[in-house]
């Protein structure tokens, strides 16, 4: 689904701004700046969008007296390192060690994702093969499949491998999507100079080191947003993990869900816990949210 | 493309002096033949192998399991489309359906109204406009276990936060589980927190690709600021739209985690009425809470189906509806 | 970018793929063991809630006792259905269960038609023990013919009422525990109390839950009358002619009209916080309950909860085994350990560490038992309270599909309490959603 030309944006932005006429201002402001209602709106919908994340972070650092106090508090209290202290103590959630099978999973994902959709998105825009344009069809088609779909037969395949429990469950089924080769396909498609290829090849280069020496460094930039943007995903992965490992093997989704669904209701542990999951995702996103924001931006417009 | 397909570069392999140079030249230009040839399909067939392997042969699979009376333990039996004819008059696989639906819909379509608003908000000059944008795109990059344990816990019916702010203007709380529209309505929030922000960068992308020009030549014409956003920004954006829609669709009506958690966690059957259980979590109970692999298999693909139809429904729909301008 | 030396190694990883999906790979999973002779065996052990077997110091004798052997205990504090769920994956796939498995009764008597599943005790020289068990807890523990003992038994659930003290005294009721006692000899007594502590107005329930209360009287009436709940013991659906379920089902039903349940959802978070936050005045505990409790409402509950004896004559509601899995490495120090467990000795350290009630004559008789007072209830003497008349319980069988019946039963119930099934409607709802599920 391509829509515009990313250059007809440059253009404009760069076209002289004109004032537009002194009709009707809208509160929000004109077209191009922006009112006291239109920083009242955003400053709204900012606020709802960090407030449960928030909350999550002050309840991990209070007591269970939390609950049924009204009102409800809205400061961190002075508990988290004790409910830190229950919460890796508790052997049922495990979650030290989900936390390190995330890490371990999604960083495998992340860099497999990347290497294997570089590697065909670059086939896929520069490379001439017999049923290139159906395979690349083939993909995208893919995309529309809901692969959780297909729990029930791949908990049976997992349990012949004999990975049932097993990390590798979460890893292998993920090592590359379509959405990645698609997204690398496009990218490539623009950013990587035909004639830099051409060149290459004259110089004796193989395609591979084509794609190693030339493609890839073109494509750093969004393969980095790619690996964020799978990194975040995988690291959420929910059901699949849920079905196939549990709390002696988990993934700190597993784990999550272990404390949240458990037989004692200890609040603080619980929203600990949820935090733990949460703090590595936001640590990412601060500091390269500009990218991920950026690559959802313009793949976008791209796809 | 227009690159010109060159022979095989002749000059020896800088790594290491082949013995005699004209065999070395046979070899290498063969080599390279044969590395244009076919090394496009070696690079994409990781995808393809993975994809036969854990997309598709799962998928197939369950189609194969559908077709038999298959529990997880006992004999199997092939019986045909039993399966199919029991599930189509089965009044629990057409709530979910129902609640499905009807989560998906009144989650979706605020969910990208409130999106397509926040962006034309954001598509100006503002103050701190990268903060902004950033602040509304952290809820999609959370898990939603994570989150689904909070706002659990925000809409507990005895020590919610948001019984205990409906309380404060007068009115009684809610057992938001215990309802088929609150739970619908709870549920669609959990959503919405998550998406509304994602979906207006993405519109706010597509709004900004749009030629200053129009708008400018629609002022002069004296079209107010609504007419504008109708008439110009709606339209342009139609394959965004599309997009956001399709992909809506097809997670929205894959809808688990959230409704799992909401409902406590353990309760694969979503409510004590089922009020807010979804396909996929029928689906669930089925397989994981009854062992009837073959009837879940069959939800499974029924689900398949419904997806492939509100995908074309909405296409068309959308596409209908903001061409109409 | 550190990709660089990697792809040889995922062209591994997509060659292993390939053959997986031809079916040629191996399909066995890896030996536990990596066979040093100095490591200590690990023996697993799979429970759920709370068996107490930490707290009674049992795992730490055991090892002691074998320095070879090391203990690891899964699953403390995981919700029964949860536990259900993955174990019964695991039996069907044949590997990743522990090595000592703990079934619940109703668990226990689904997979009586498949003892493969498990070692026959009766090998590993548990039959001496079987004088020391009562009768129907022993009988319980064997296959579906009769021939393999599938299981020791854990405990046995004796019913009393736990109720809050500050509640109590609030609502102007006696708050000594002999006198509440008095107060309720019947459960229509129980609902006049009931009714007066609903009449002081304070912001709390009588009962906890429509569900908990059901289930506890369903046990009783079921004991005392046909000692079948919805299957006879020919395995027959019979929800609607077993009088057990229908007399429980009104007596309910009575209590809800009577508006005295704090509607809330058993093991749900919310019943769990009202333990602590006092939503409502009394339960219905059988014996392991007590434990729950404690760790539900934590150091601030503690004294705030009292235990009363049940209204009706008695009940037996819940109690577990121990069995030895077929897939474990290591069955004959498995079963040793099961039996170790299991023995009268533990049985009465568990009970005092946590209250869960012996299922061994031999611990029940103890005078240490009798006299055993729990300091966090008030000092109440539950020793005497579950453990006299603890001989005289009687069994209540459960059939194979028990439990996806009494979900159904639950969920009308709760489907009452939260207002969306009328009352007059409910039982032919229930019994029409479990006939589904049972028949």
């Amino acid at each position: 689904m391509r829509t515009v030309e990313t250059e007809s944006s440059r253009q404009s932005s760069a076209a002289p701004r004109k004032r537009t006429g002194g009709r009707r201002i809208s509160p929000y402001g004109e077209q191009g700046r922006g009112g006291p209602l239109a920083y009242l709106t955003l400053i709204m919908v900012v606020a709802m969008s960090l407030f449960p994340i928030y909350w999550m972070f002050v309840v991990a650092t209070r007591t269970n007296e939390v609950v049924g106090q009204t009102p409800p508090p809205l400061l961190p209290g002075g508990h988290l390192l004790d409910n830190l202290g229950r919460l890796l103590a508790n052997d049922n959630a495990n979650i030290a060690l989900g936390l390190m099978n995330s890490i371990i999973a999604s960083g495998t994902v992340t860099i497999s994702v990347v290497f294997f959709s570089t590697l065909a998105g670059f086939a896929f825009a520069k490379l001439r093969f017999k049923g290139r344009n159906v395979l690349l069809l083939v993909i995208i088609a893919t995309m529309m499949v809901p692969i959780q779909l297909g729990i029930i037969p791949l908990y049976m395949l997992m349990n012949r491998l004999g990975w049932v429990g097993e990390l590798q469950a979460v890893i292998v089924p993920f090592l590359v999507t379509a959405f990645g080769v698609f997204l690398m396909r496009q990218y490539a498609a623009q950013a990587v100079s035909d004639e830099l290829i051409e060149a290459a090849r004259v110089d004796g280069c193989s395609t591979f080191r084509i794609y190693w020496n030339v493609v890839l460094p073109t494509l750093r930039p969004a393969a980095a947003v790619l690996g964020l943007l799978t990194f975040i995903q995988h690291w959420s992965e929910f059901i699949w993990p849920l079905a196939i490992l549990d709390s002696d093997n988990p993934t700190v989704q597993v784990s999550l869900n272990m404390l949240a669904t458990g037989y004692y209701s200890d609040y603080s542990q619980v929203f600990t816990g949820a935090a733990l999951a949460t703090l590595p995702l936001l640590v990412i996103f601060f500091l390269f949210g500009r990218q991920i924001v950026g690559g959802i931006m313009e793949g976008a417009v791209k796809a | 493309m227009t690159r010109v397909h060159t022979p095989a570069p002749q000059r020896p392999d800088s790594r290491g002096s082949p013995p005699s140079p004209a065999a070395g030249k046979r070899w290498t230009a063969w080599r390279a033949r044969l590395d244009v040839k076919y090394s496009p399909y070696l690079y994409i067939a990781p995808f393809f192998l993975l994809f036969a392997a854990f997309g598709l042969f799962p998928l197939a699979y369950t189609f194969f399991v559908s077709l038999h009376d298959w529990h997880m333990v006992g004999d199997r039996e092939y019986t045909g489309f039993d399966n199919y004819a029991e599930l189509l008059g089965d009044d629990r696989f057409w709530n979910a359906t129902y609640n499905t639906l009807g989560i998906f819909i009144i989650a979706t379509i605020p969910q990208l109204l409130a999106a397509l608003a926040i962006a034309h908000v954001l598509n100006r000059k503002l103050r701190a406009l990268t903060f902004f944008r950033m602040a509304i795109v952290v809820p999609s990059i959370t898990s939603v276990a994570a989150i689904a344990i909070v706002f659990n816990q925000l809409y507990a019916r005895d020590f919610g936060m948001v019984n205990y702010l409906i309380g404060l203007i007068g009115f009684e709380g809610i057992n938001w589980q215990a309802h088929r529209w609150s739970s619908w309505f709870a549920i669609a929030t959990i959503v919405d927190w998550r998406w509304i922000g994602y979906n207006a960068v993405i519109y706010l992308a597509a709004m900004q690709a749009i030629p200053r020009q129009l708008y400018e030549a629609a002022a002069i014409d004296g079209a107010s600021q609504w007419r504008q956003f109708w008439h110009i920004t709606v339209p342009m954006l139609r394959p965004t739209i599309i997009f956001t829609v399709i992909i809506s669709t097809i997670f929205g009506l894959q809808l688990f985690t959230e409704p799992l958690l909401f409902g406590s966690g353990a309760e694969i059957t979503g409510g004590s009425l089922r009020q807010f259980q979804t396909v996929t979590m029928y689906m669930f109970e089925n397989a994981f809470g009854l062992f009837d692999y073959g009837y879940a298999s069959t939800v499974a693909w029924m689900l398949f189906l419904l997806i492939l139809i509100g995908s074309l429904i909405n296409f068309f729909v959308v596409r209908r509806i903001s061409s109409a301008e | 970018m550190s990709i660089s030396q990697r792809p040889r190694g995922w062209m591994r990883a997509g060659a292993i793929v390939a053959a997986g999906t031809l079916g040629t790979a191996a399909a066995c999973t890896a030996p536990a063991d990596e066979g040093d002779p100095d490591e200590p065996t690990t023996i697993t052990v799979d429970v759920f809630g709370n068996f107490g077997y930490s707290e009674a110091g049992l795992y730490e004798e055991f090892e002691e006792m074998h320095p070879d052997i090391e203990i690891r205990e899964r699953g403390t504090g995981m919700e029964l259905g949860d536990y259900d769920e993955r174990l019964t994956q695991w039996l069907a796939a044949g590997s990743g269960t522990g090595d000592i498995i703990a079934l619940e009764e109703g668990i226990l008597t689904r997979l009586k038609e498949q003892p493969d599943h498990f070692v026959d005790l009766y090998e590993h020289g548990a039959g001496d023990m079987e004088e020391d068990f009562l009768d129907w807890k022993w009988e319980q523990g064997h296959d579906a013919d009769g021939d393999q003992l599938l299981g020791l038994g854990t405990d046995v659930g004796g019913l009393a009422m736990c109720y809050r003290v500050d509640l109590f005294e609030k609502a102007g009721l006696p708050t000594d525990r002999d006198e509440v006692s008095e107060l309720w000899p019947t459960w229509d007594d129980y609902i006049d109390v009931g009714e007066r502590f609903r009449e002081a107005g304070l912001d709390a329930g009588f009962l906890d839950a429509a569900t908990n209360t059901f289930n506890a009287i369903l046990m009783q009436r079921a004991g005392e009358t046909t000692g079948y709940t919805y299957f006879d013991e020919a395995g027959e659906f019979v929800v609607d002619d077993n009088p057990a379920v229908k007399d429980a089902w009104d007596t309910t039903l009575g209590m809800l009209d009577a508006g005295l349940s704090a509607n809330l959802m058993s093991f749900s978070d919310q019943w769990n916080s009202g333990f602590r936050a006092g939503t409502f005045a009394t339960i219905a505990c059988p014996a392991w309950m007590l434990g729950y409790i404690e760790d539900q409402a934590g150091d601030a509950g503690e004294g705030k909860w009292d235990v009363a004896t049940i209204p009706g004559e008695g009940g037996n509601w819940g109690g577990s085994f121990l069995a030895v899995s077929s897939q474990s490495e290591h069955q004959e120090e498995a079963a040793e350990l099961a039996r170790f467990l299991t023995s009268p000795e533990s049985h009465l350290k568990v009970f005092q560490a946590l209250g869960n009630l012996p299922s061994t004559v031999t611990a029940l008789a103890e005078p240490e038992l009798l006299e055993h007072r729990s300091e966090y209830f008030n000092d109440a003497p539950v020793g005497e309270i579950f453990g006299t008349g603890a001989q005289e319980l009687d069994p209540v069988y459960l059939g194979a599909d028990n439990q996806p019946v009494r979900d159904e039963m639950e969920n009308a119930l709760r489907a009452i309490e939260e207002g969306t099934l009328d009352p007059g409607e409910a039982w032919e709802t229930a019994v029409n959603n479990a006939e589904r599920v049972g028949r």
